[in-house]
């Protein structure tokens, strides 16, 4: 048996390190471990809760949007503030824009890598690149002229020495499947993906006033002045400009990122049989259509469980709790029980080894991460929750994608709980977002011409207008999955705040009953060739998209390495 | 500023404020314009944890200075100067919370053929990147010598700062990175 562990380097949300258990090639046991406290909850405690925003949305310096959604929605709830209909509108509009970059900037640039052989690359023709490229798509950069340039300028970079984001990487490995033209198609859409990332970008600038840390929210709706004739405002012209914006966005979506990740997809159709997971999937919902608590969402909420996808049941949040007996906390009634976030408690007490260690005790608290449940059970969230749900709550646009993707691969619904249908769910999302923000430029250019231009309910402003003690939640689907923030608003001042983020959910250890978190789950049975060079594992981590960069180290049992590679 | 303006020179200050030393960075050029008149062609900006969204104003740079926390050599609050084909590899393996974003941002620019002429790293030893607001002492005692590495590295550039007159009242305003790409 040989005993694999995936270590951190990073700590942009908390490090992540996997042990795993391998035997006859095959993963047998896994652990999920953040080796990082993350206490912002106490930070909070006794702010302003109008300024709680502020502070959660540096909790990620990556997904910034994501934490300040959630936490004025929690403060909204709790202090009873309604924004207006282009308050709702804005946010969608910064929600699905943050959802098609981040899903884009994932398949690219932290997923790709797992699929695509970089130096393979400098093998292909360029000319039978040009003509697979034109087989899967319309897209105009697709000559052999523009693949000859690609090529040289990767042959000149290798030739430098300097692989930069290429240099950590198991090139050559037997997993690579792709052949060179394929692997020339995808590096160039690599560095395509890296010039289209910095023209989207300015959508957020325009929305947001900045990016990634955003200072138009407000609770009881946004800082963003509306005005169709203001120089100062969301104007005519910013409308132009976002509509421009989202076509082109649209354009590389429909013809580079989904043609790419079917044709990568097509040889890879084995990775339809690994990584399936916990099988329940949760998901919030997002994007309201309406004002209002209650408010339908384009992207529907939802609970399906052991895979089942004849019915959703409705999702309801009095069934949330968190566990601890595998996480290095303490709660006042003992560990083993279940705390919903609203009465959550943050005590940190590390029982862990003294860093730098060879193994966790995995029998013990092992993680950082709490262990979230739905009614006791592990869930999945995500791009892949959310198409599912949305597939069997019988979402028309999501429907015709689904069943496009999964007849382009010959392949059931079943192949779609899977470490490839999650990198085909993210696609597929992104393509039915991208299709509809440009819906919400609509409805905001048609307030502002019938001269509604109300961007903020001022009434809950004044701490003196809100209850003695309240409580409220906020939910947001995070491009990475469900989050959640939970705050008690007490005399004015945060008295408690929980979060329950997105990669909780995934990354979480066992819970008091022993039953495996979903990357636990979605390891077993992943191949892994070579223990040395555990590329499949990281397929199947990545294709939740984690928040947490890795390092992969290999060791024996007897936790002697035998090899270190630092992996994105 | 329109996006195509060239910069003749960056000043980067990087990392997460919330995560105690790592906003190091960050404090040092807060710390620059509160103190520091910079001259034409000096543009210091908060890039925070930015990463991969900075690369439309790296790639127009012709010089980068990095302000950054940095693992390296030395106690907490040492300081540490980097500079040409050394950078990239120290964004790899010693740079703290925010490194893999500041990697994908000088490889990006690297990739598309746009790596500035010149780059410069001046970082300081963190004693803890934990989630905390401020830096522990040691490294709040380094600032003021980090933000002096800073106006030598402009002076030996050829683009000296000048004492502000005024460094009392209200402070005053540090352009966000974002707001300098042009929109």
């Amino acid at each position: 048996m040989t005993h694999v562990v995936v270590d951190p380097v990073t700590r942009i949300e908390g490090h992540l390190r996997i042990e795993a258990e391998i035997e006859a090639g095959q993963v047998t046991s896994a652990w999920s471990s953040s080796t990082m406290f993350r206490g912002i909850e106490l930070i909070l405690q006794g702010r302003d809760p109008r300024d709680a925003w502020a502070f959660t949305q540096r909790i990620c310096g990556v997904c910034t949007t994501v934490h300040a959604i959630a936490s004025v929605r929690a403060v909204e709830d709790a202090i009873g503030a309604t924004p207006p209909p282009n308050a709702r509108v804005l946010r969608n509009l910064i929600m699905a824009a943050q959802c098609v970059q981040d899903h884009v900037i994932h398949f690219y640039h932290l997923h790709a890598l797992d699929w695509v052989d970089v130096v393979s690359a400098l093998s292909a023709d360029p000319a039978a690149t040009a003509t697979l490229a034109q087989s899967i798509s319309d897209w105009p950069e697709s000559s052999p002229t523009y693949f000859t340039g690609v090529k040289a300028r990767l042959q000149a970079f290798v030739d430098r020495g300097q692989l930069g984001p290429f240099g950590n990487a198991y090139w050559g490995h037997a997993a690579y499947r792709l052949p060179p033209e394929a692997n020339l198609l995808a590096v160039a859409h690599y560095l395509a993906a890296l010039e289209w990332q910095r023209d989207f970008i300015k959508l957020h600038a325009i929305l947001g006033g900045k990016n990634p840390h955003l200072q138009s929210f407000l609770v009881g709706g946004m800082a963003t002045p509306v005005d169709p004739n203001s120089q100062a405002a969301l104007n005519i012209h910013t409308i132009a400009a976002l509509r421009s914006l989202i076509a082109r966005a649209k354009d590389f979506v429909t013809k580079v990122y989904l043609p790419d990740l079917l044709a990568i997809a097509s040889f890879y159709k084995d990775w339809a049989g690994y990584g399936a997971g916990v099988g329940n999937y949760l998901v919030y919902g997002e994007y309201p259509m309406t004002e209002g608590k209650n408010a339908p969402k384009y992207i529907p909420s939802g609970v399906i469980r052991n895979r089942d996808l004849s019915k959703v049941e409705a999702f309801d949040d009095s069934k949330i709790t968190e566990q601890i007996k595998h996480s290095w906390y303490k709660y006042d009634g003992g560990d083993d029980q279940g705390l919903h976030p609203a009465v959550g408690e943050t005590h940190p007490t590390y029982t862990g080894p003294k860093p730098p260690y060879d193994l966790l005790d995995t029998s013990a608290k092992y993680s950082w991460l709490k262990s979230p449940r739905y009614d006791g059970q592990p869930m999945e969230v995500g791009p892949l929750a959310r198409m599912l749900v949305a597939y069997v709550s019988g979402h028309e646009r999501v429907k015709e994608l689904v069943g496009g993707a999964l007849g382009a691969l010959g392949v059931g619904p079943e192949a779609l709980f899977s470490t490839l249908g999650r990198v085909a769910a993210r696609g597929i999302e992104t393509q039915v977002l991208v299709e509809k923000i440009s819906d919400w430029v609509d409805e905001l250019a048609d307030n502002m011409g019938r001269g509604d231009l109300r961007i903020h309910d001022s009434d809950r402003w004044d701490p003196s207008s809100w209850p003695k003690d309240s409580s409220g939640a906020g939910f947001h689907e995070a491009p990475r999955g469900a989050l959640g923030h939970w705050v008690h608003v007490k005399d004015g001042k945060i008295a408690r705040y929980q979060c329950v983020v997105p990669s909780t959910w995934n990354a979480g250890p066992r819970d008091a009953a022993e039953q495996a978190g979903p990357y636990e789950s979605a390891l077993l049975g992943t191949p892994v060739v070579d223990p040395e060079q555990p590329l499949e594992i990281l397929r199947t981590v990545h294709s939740f998209d984690p928040c947490m960069a890795c390092g992969v180290h290999v060791v024996d049992t007897k936790g002697r390495e035998l090899a270190r590679v630092k992996v994105r | 500023m329109t996006t195509a303006d060239r910069i003749p020179l960056l000043v980067l200050g990087l990392g997460n404020v919330l995560c105690e030393d790592d906003g190091a960075g960050v404090a040092a050029l807060h710390q620059l314009h509160r103190e520091w008149d910079l001259p034409d062609g000096v543009l210091a900006l908060d890039g925070g944890t930015l990463g991969l969204a900075l690369l439309p104003l790296v790639e127009r740079a012709e010089i980068v200075v990095l302000v950054d926390a940095i693992r390296g050599d030395g106690p907490p609050g040492t300081r540490l100067r980097i500079e040409g084909a050394d950078v990239a590899p120290a964004v790899y393996e010693r740079l703290s919370p925010h490194q893999i974003g500041v990697a994908d941002l000088l490889g990006g620019a690297a990739l598309l053929g746009r790596y500035p002429a010149t780059v410069v790293l001046l970082g300081v030893v963190p004693a803890s990147t934990d989630l905390g607001l401020g830096c522990t002492p040691d490294v709040a005692a380094a600032i003021p010598g980090l933000v002096d590495d800073v106006v030598a590295e402009l002076a030996a550039l050829g683009r000296p700062a000048t004492r502000a007159s005024v460094t009392t009242g209200p402070p005053r305003r540090v352009d966000d990175a974002a707001l300098a790409l042009g929109l």
